[in-house]
């Protein structure tokens, strides 16, 4: 019995931990921050290198069937 | 008692205020919430203190729960692929990644001050939009063929222009799905991080098109340039966009998707019967063109009980402009109002819109029962007219915040004002064809003089006493009317603010010069003085 006691007292002891980690990341805007000074750039660097298909390479086509009811 | 210190007051009275602030949150006027901001970036020094319940509120029912439901929605509507799902697009698309992730930040910047009723009913329309957003940005990636998504779904899912309204396809929504091309590329993006529509304007102009059309047309054409459009639909149904500009737009698009189109065009002149009739048989026509290329056949009761539901919606929303109009309760923000509204009656009867009506409703209910008044420092009742900047929708929260402007009621709200009779298939029609002919741009903005001077009877009703007129610049349909306004607004002595903007693109006008004309406008024509003066003036140059 005193082990399950045990038990939940670590897992409440861990999931306040975590609940007051996440308030300190919520009050200090943290989330903001690591996407705006971390995650924002780094995708970016990889959407501007990223390869993309030339639309002047692309046929325009005037040949396609033309839908009249 | 303590002897009294320069102000005059004990510390008992300074402890009393202090516990008073902490836990009711501290009173409109000493606030500083410019005071929360990091320069240029839009970021918090720390979030807001709004008392011990409010700040509760947010972190819980707001915070904590938003982030957990974009990570459950992703699997509520993808299954337990979803999550994994999300991130391929992530690395895929621009506009995914660079918007969605910082989605937090939006509800920040729309909800800011906010307390009460009013921060719950206005959460609770920013949570429906981000999970209609969730639902229709997997169901693109579920059918995306560039990122190796399923083929089945890709042949029973629909692509269409944003302003072509979602219940053209209610008859197939038990088979089949629909996803508007630019509602999330594009629109949901200006509102969420401005900065991602740049680069898909500058696209459009890299290939030697000119800069002055509509960047809203830029931007959309842009996107398929860029390659950043999921391949996630076989036919496509596209509009004018109801704005002529976007006429070039589909162009360009065609070129780019290069597959079975349909163009079904809301025209000018909606009030000639004859034109009434011409859509009426345009929506058959359109109906015939997805039977044709499905093998789906269409299903009246399919398509009835879609519209039922959505007449509920309509219905709800009458509710709240009559409590709106009305009266000093209404809980919505104008932010809130403005992009829910026209997000939702866009796309239709979708099962998240009911979800939060029936939220909103019980707020609403409340509110006027018990008389609670979500925004108590209104100085002036505000309507907006136009189109707004989409990069600074939330405007609105600020000038509140500042000025005492509260944002009643806007333009896009009272578009599609109406229920479409389900009695009978040509009725249904006729209703349908004046609901697809009155879409964003057309319905009031150009769609002749007497639409667009609907204003003063809707300024009369919400019993407004200032407008804040949008002024796209990059629109040669609403520069040409921007005369008559002005003469319009002199004969009837309404105070009026020109709001300057070009649509996404915040680099024309950006946000900080907005603030200055209002702030301008304030002080020199209504002598007033800030409720907030921290919120004058502040950088948030490079924020989303």
């Amino acid at each position: 019995m005193k082990s399950v006691w045990k038990t939940l007292g670590i897992v409440f002891g861990i999931l306040t931990g975590l609940y007051i980690v996440l308030f300190l990341v919520f009050w200090f805007d943290l989330d903001g921050k690591a996407l705006f000074y971390g995650v924002e750039p780094f995708l970016k660097n990889h959407y501007d290198k990223m390869k993309r298909k030339d639309p002047l390479d692309v046929e325009y086509r005037t040949d396609t069937e033309n839908y009249e009811y | 008692m303590t002897k009294p210190n320069k102000t005059g007051k004990t510390l008992l009275t300074r402890t009393k205020k202090l516990a008073s602030d902490f836990w009711n949150g501290k009173p409109h006027e000493e606030r500083r919430l410019g005071d929360l901001y990091i320069d240029k970036t839009g970021l918090y020094k720390h979030r807001e203190w709004r008392g011990v319940k409010d700040t509760m509120y947010y972190f819980n029912n707001i915070w904590l729960y938003n982030y957990a439901h974009m990570i459950g929605d992703m699997v509520k509507y993808s299954g337990p692929k979803g999550p994994m799902l999300f991130l391929k697009g992530v690395w895929r698309y621009r506009w995914l990644g660079q918007t969605y992730l910082p989605v937090m930040h939006w509800f920040d910047r729309g909800l800011e001050g906010m307390r009460g009723e009013g921060l719950r009913a206005s959460a609770w329309h920013y949570r429906a939009m981000v999970s209609e957003t969730i639902r229709q940005f997997m169901r693109m990636l579920e059918a995306d063929q560039k990122t190796g998504g399923s083929k089945e779904i890709y042949d029973k899912t629909i692509a269409h222009d944003e302003t072509v309204w979602g219940g053209i396809f209610y008859p197939w929504r038990d088979r089949m799905d629909d996803v508007p091309l630019q509602m999330i590329p594009y629109f949901v993006t200006c509102h969420v991080n401005n900065h991602v529509v740049l680069n898909y304007i500058d696209a459009a102009q890299s290939i030697g098109l000119p800069g002055d059309p509509c960047p809203m047309c830029q931007a959309e054409a842009g996107i398929f340039l860029q390659d950043d459009v999921p391949e996630y639909y076989p036919i496509v149904i596209t509009s004018n966009e109801a704005c002529d500009g976007s006429v070039g737009t589909s162009v360009l698009q065609d070129w780019m998707m290069n597959r079975p189109l349909f163009a079904m065009p809301q025209p000018m002149q909606f009030d000639d019967p004859l034109v009434q009739e011409h859509c009426a048989r345009e929506i058959e026509e359109c109906w015939k063109f997805i039977e044709e290329q499905t093998g789906e056949p269409f299903s009246w009761n399919e398509l009835k009980k879609h519209l039922e539901q959505q007449n509920q919606l309509q219905e709800f929303e009458w509710e709240k402009w009559e409590v709106a109009a009305n009266t000093d309760y209404y809980p919505i923000n104008g932010v809130a109002q403005a992009l829910y509204r026209i997000y939702q009656s866009q796309d239709g009867d979708r099962e998240i819109w009911h979800e939060v009506d029936a939220r909103v409703k019980k707020i609403l209910e409340k509110c006027v029962e018990k008389k609670i008044n979500s925004f108590p420092k209104t100085r002036h009742r505000m309507i907006a007219w136009s189109c707004a900047p989409l990069y600074y929708s939330h405007w609105c929260t600020w000038a509140y915040n500042c000025w005492g402007l509260n944002c009643i009621i806007n333009m896009d709200s009272l578009m599609f004002n109406m229920t479409i009779r389900t009695d009978s298939y040509e009725n249904t029609l006729q209703d349908m064809a004046l609901y697809h002919e009155w879409a964003p741009m057309r319905r009031m903005a150009v769609g002749g003089m007497h639409h667009i001077f609907e204003l003063w009877e809707y300024m009369e009703k919400f019993h407004c006493d200032m407008v804040m007129m949008y002024d796209q610049l990059q629109c040669k349909g609403m520069q040409g009317v921007h005369g008559l306004f002005e003469d319009e607004f002199r004969a009837r002595n309404i105070h009026a603010i020109w709001m300057p903007h070009a649509l996404p693109d915040k680099r024309t006008v950006s946000r900080s010069e907005i603030r200055g004309i209002i702030n301008d406008y304030m002080t020199t024509i209504m002598h007033e003085e800030p409720l907030d003066p921290t919120l004058l003036e502040f950088d948030d140059s490079e924020g989303w």
